[in-house]
C-alpha cells in the first residue's frame, strides 16, 4: 500500500507523488534561518545587573530637568552638534493629533 | 498600517452588549494581555442602576464616606464625638415574572435602611472638649485600618512661642487617631499640642503605603510616621527646622562647643529652636535657598553675568524666600515629597489661583532639593498633563485604584482637557489653575467604575470622581454608556434631590448615592436597583 493521499483523485496527477511511499512522516527541515554572530561585540559586559529603576517615570523627569537646568548654557553653535554616545534630550513636548 | 480598521475588529473580535454573550466570551477568549481588569470593568455598562428608591429612613447621622474597598460605610454622630461604622450588605431580590420592569413593586424590607447597612460598632473618638474632623478620613486598605482626626476649638488669642509663626490659628490639642476598623479598637493616637493641621478634605495629611505625612503649619514642620502592621504609629522623621533624624542633637553639639549660648543649662533637653538664638537658617528652608542659589549660579558661566543674575534674581527676594512657609505636602513615592510653598495668606485664603506659590520636590533620604518650580511653571503643567496618573500616589496593594480615569490614562478625559486648554483665555491662568490642585488630596478619587471615562460619559459640572461639595441641580445627571455600536443607547439616571448640599458618596463598586446631608432636615438615602 503506497501512501495514503497517493492514488486519491487530484487535479494534477503529479501532486503528492513527493511523499514517502511508506508513510512515514517526513521530518520537517528548519525553514528559519537561524542567526549566528560572527563578532562578541554586542554581548553584554559580565559584571552587568538589569535591575528596576527605583524611580518612577514622573521622578525621572523630574532630576532630568534638573540636570539640563543645572548645565551650564552653551554657545548655540556647540548645542547643535549632539554628543558623541550620548541621547538627545528630548525638548518637552505636547501632546499633537 | 491601520487600514479598514472597523472591518478589521468586527471580524477578529465580536463585541457583544447583551451580557450573556459577554459572560460565555469570558469563558472561551482570553483577554488581550494586561487588560483584565478593564474587561471585567466593561460589564458594569451591563449593570446599570434603573430603580430609585427614596425617602429610605434612616439613622440620624452624618454620613460621610465609604471605604475604597467598599467594606465599610463610615459616618460620625449630629454631635462630632462618636464614629459609627457600617457594613454595606446589599438586599439580594430577585423576580420570577416575566416582563419585570420598574412598576413591579419591591419587597418592603427593600425600603429599610438596616437591609443595605448593619451597624457594626459606635466608638467614641472624642472627649468632651474635642470635636471630629468630619471631612478627613483616611483608609489604610492592607490592614483595613482608619485614620481619624479630632480638635479642640480655635485658641482666639494664640501667643507666639518658640519655632510658631504668626499669622496662623492655633489649637489646644489635635489628635490623630488609628483604628482597626474592622472592630472599632483604638490602636494608636498622635497628638499635637498648640497646633494647626488643616484637615479639611484630607488637604493637611498624605497616605502612601504605610507612611503618613501631616504638616504642622504652625510650626512649619512635616511629621513623617509610619503605621506598623502591630498598629502603632512611629515617629520616622521631622522635616522642617531640621532634615535628618540626628540634625538636632548636632546643632545642638557643635553650639554648645563653640559656646554660642551661654546660658546653656539642659544640654539636649532644651526647648530652644537653633533659629531664634542664631541668625543662620537651618533644614528644609537652608536646603531650598541654597539648591536655588546653586541653580541661578550654575546658568552662566560668565563671572559678572553670574553675579548680576544673583542679585537680580535671588538676593533681591532673599526674604521672599525666607518668608515661604509649607503649605501642602504629598508623597510622589516612598522617598520624594512634593511640598507647596506660599504665604501665610495662602492658608487661609480661599482663591488661591491669583496667589504666587511654588513647588518643591524633596529627596527625603538625601534630603535634598530636587526640582523647584513657580505655580504658572509650564513644564510642570506639561509634566502633570502626561504623568498625572504618578501624582496619583497610590501604593501597590490597592490595584483598582490604578484604574481612575485621568487624562493620562484615558482619551476620553485629555480631550476634554485639550478643549479647556483651547478655550482658555490665558495660557498661564490656565496652568496656574490646573496646578492649583496640587499637591493632590490622598483618597479624594472615587474608584467607582461608574466614574470610568471609557465606559460611561457625563456632565463634570455635575457630578464628579472627586470628593467634593457640589451645587445642587434640578435635572437629574444622567451618564451615558460610551459604547455606540448599538442604536439602543443605554442610559441611566441619577436622580437628585433638590436640596443637594455636601456631596454624594459613592460605593467603589456598587451605585449607591447617598444622603444628601441638609443639616436642618434628615438625611436621605436614595438607592439605585439593578434591573439586567
Amino acid at each position: 500500500m503506497g501512501s495514503l493521499l497517493g492514488g486519491l483523485p487530484s487535479v494534477d496527477p503529479h501532486n503528492f507523488t513527493q511523499r514517502h511511499p511508506s508513510g512515514h512522516p517526513v521530518p520537517c527541515k528548519p525553514r528559519l534561518v537561524t542567526y549566528r554572530p560572527t563578532h562578541n561585540q554586542t554581548l553584554p559586559p559580565p559584571d552587568q545587573v538589569i535591575t528596576t529603576e527605583a524611580k518612577n517615570i514622573l521622578i525621572r523627569n523630574f532630576y532630568q530637568q534638573a540636570e539640563e537646568k543645572s548645565r551650564p548654557k552653551r554657545a548655540a553653535t556647540e548645542q547643535l552638534i549632539p554628543e558623541h554616545g550620548c541621547k538627545q534630550v528630548r525638548a518637552s513636548t505636547s501632546y499633537s493629533k | 498600517m491601520i487600514r479598514n480598521k472597523k472591518s478589521f475588529d468586527s471580524k477578529v473580535t465580536f463585541k457583544t452588549n447583551n451580557v450573556a454573550s459577554r459572560i460565555f466570551e469570558r469563558q472561551i477568549r482570553t483577554p488581550a494581555p494586561g487588560t483584565s481588569v478593564h474587561c471585567a470593568r466593561r460589564f458594569y455598562e451591563n449593570l446599570v442602576p434603573r430603580f430609585t428608591i427614596y425617602d429610605v429612613e434612616c439613622p440620624d447621622h452624618s454620613f460621610f464616606k465609604f471605604t475604597d474597598d467598599g467594606q465599610y460605610f463610615v459616618s460620625f454622630s449630629k454631635n462630632r464625638q462618636d464614629l459609627i461604622v457600617y457594613r454595606p450588605k446589599w438586599l439580594s431580590y430577585s423576580c420570577n415574572v416575566e416582563d419585570c420592569d420598574d412598576t413591579h413593586e419591591l419587597p418592603p424590607q427593600a425600603k429599610r435602611f438596616e437591609s443595605f447597612f448593619t451597624q457594626l460598632y459606635v466608638q467614641s473618638l472624642a472627649s468632651c472638649n474635642e470635636l471630629i474632623c468630619k471631612d478627613f478620613f483616611l483608609y489604610m486598605e492592607s490592614n483595613q485600618f482608619g485614620i481619624f482626626a479630632t480638635s479642640t476649638a480655635q485658641i482666639q488669642d494664640a501667643r507666639a512661642a518658640d519655632g510658631a509663626i504668626l499669622g496662623v490659628p492655633s489649637f489646644e490639642k489635635i489628635t490623630i487617631h488609628l483604628l482597626r476598623l474592622e472592630d472599632g479598637v483604638k490602636l494608636d493616637e498622635k497628638v499635637f499640642h498648640n497646633d494647626c493641621v488643616n484637615f479639611t478634605h484630607n488637604m493637611g495629611a498624605f497616605l502612601y503605603d504605610d507612611l503618613l505625612a501631616v504638616v504642622s503649619l504652625r510650626y512649619q514642620t512635616i511629621h513623617i510616621l509610619q503605621i506598623r502592621d502591630s498598629g502603632n504609629l512611629v515617629d520616622v522623621r521631622a522635616i522642617g527646622a531640621y532634615c535628618r533624624e540626628d540634625d538636632e542633637l548636632f546643632i545642638n553639639s557643635s553650639s554648645q562647643l563653640s559656646g554660642n549660648r551661654g546660658d546653656l543649662v539642659d544640654n539636649g533637653i532644651n526647648h530652644d529652636q537653633p533659629n531664634s538664638n542664631n541668625s543662620f537658617l537651618s533644614g528644609i528652608k537652608q536646603r531650598l535657598l541654597s539648591f536655588l542659589f546653586r541653580e541661578i549660579w550654575s546658568e552662566e558661566t560668565d563671572q559678572t553675568q553670574r553675579i548680576q543674575c544673583l542679585k537680580k534674581k535671588f538676593y533681591f527676594h532673599f526674604q521672599d524666600y525666607v518668608d515661604l512657609v509649607i503649605l501642602k505636602v504629598q508623597f510622589l513615592d516612598r522617598h520624594h515629597l512634593l511640598i507647596k510653598f506660599g504665604s501665610v495668606d495662602i492658608g487661609g485664603s480661599r482663591n488661591t489661583d491669583q496667589l504666587p506659590a511654588f513647588f518643591a520636590v524633596y529627596n527625603m533620604e538625601t534630603t535634598e532639593i530636587v526640582a523647584f518650580y513657580l505655580n504658572a511653571a509650564e513644564k510642570l503643567y506639561l509634566l502633570f498633563e502626561r504623568f498625572c496618573d504618578h501624582f496619583h500616589a497610590t501604593s501597590i496593594s490597592s490595584m483598582y485604584m490604578n484604574f481612575i480615569s485621568s487624562h493620562s490614562n484615558n482619551i476620553h478625559a485629555l480631550e476634554q482637557l485639550k478643549c479647556m486648554k483651547n478655550k482658555a483665555t490665558s495660557a498661564s491662568q490656565f496652568v496656574k489653575k490646573m496646578l492649583s490642585s496640587l499637591p493632590l488630596n490622598c483618597q479624594s478619587m472615587s474608584p467607582s467604575p461608574y466614574f470610568d471615562q471609557s465606559l460611561f460619559r457625563f456632565d463634570e459640572k455635575l457630578i464628579s470622581a472627586t470628593d467634593r461639595p457640589r451645587q445642587s441641580t434640578d435635572h437629574p445627571i444622567r451618564p451615558r454608556i460610551r459604547q455606540r455600536r448599538w442604536s439602543e443607547q443605554k442610559v441611566f439616571t441619577f436622580p437628585v434631590p433638590s436640596f443637594f448640599s455636601i456631596g454624594s458618596l459613592l460605593h467603589p463598586a456598587v451605585f449607591v448615592p447617598a444622603s444628601v446631608v441638609d443639616e436642618y432636615s434628615l438625611p436621605e438615602i436614595i438607592f439605585c436597583k439593578y434591573l439586567l
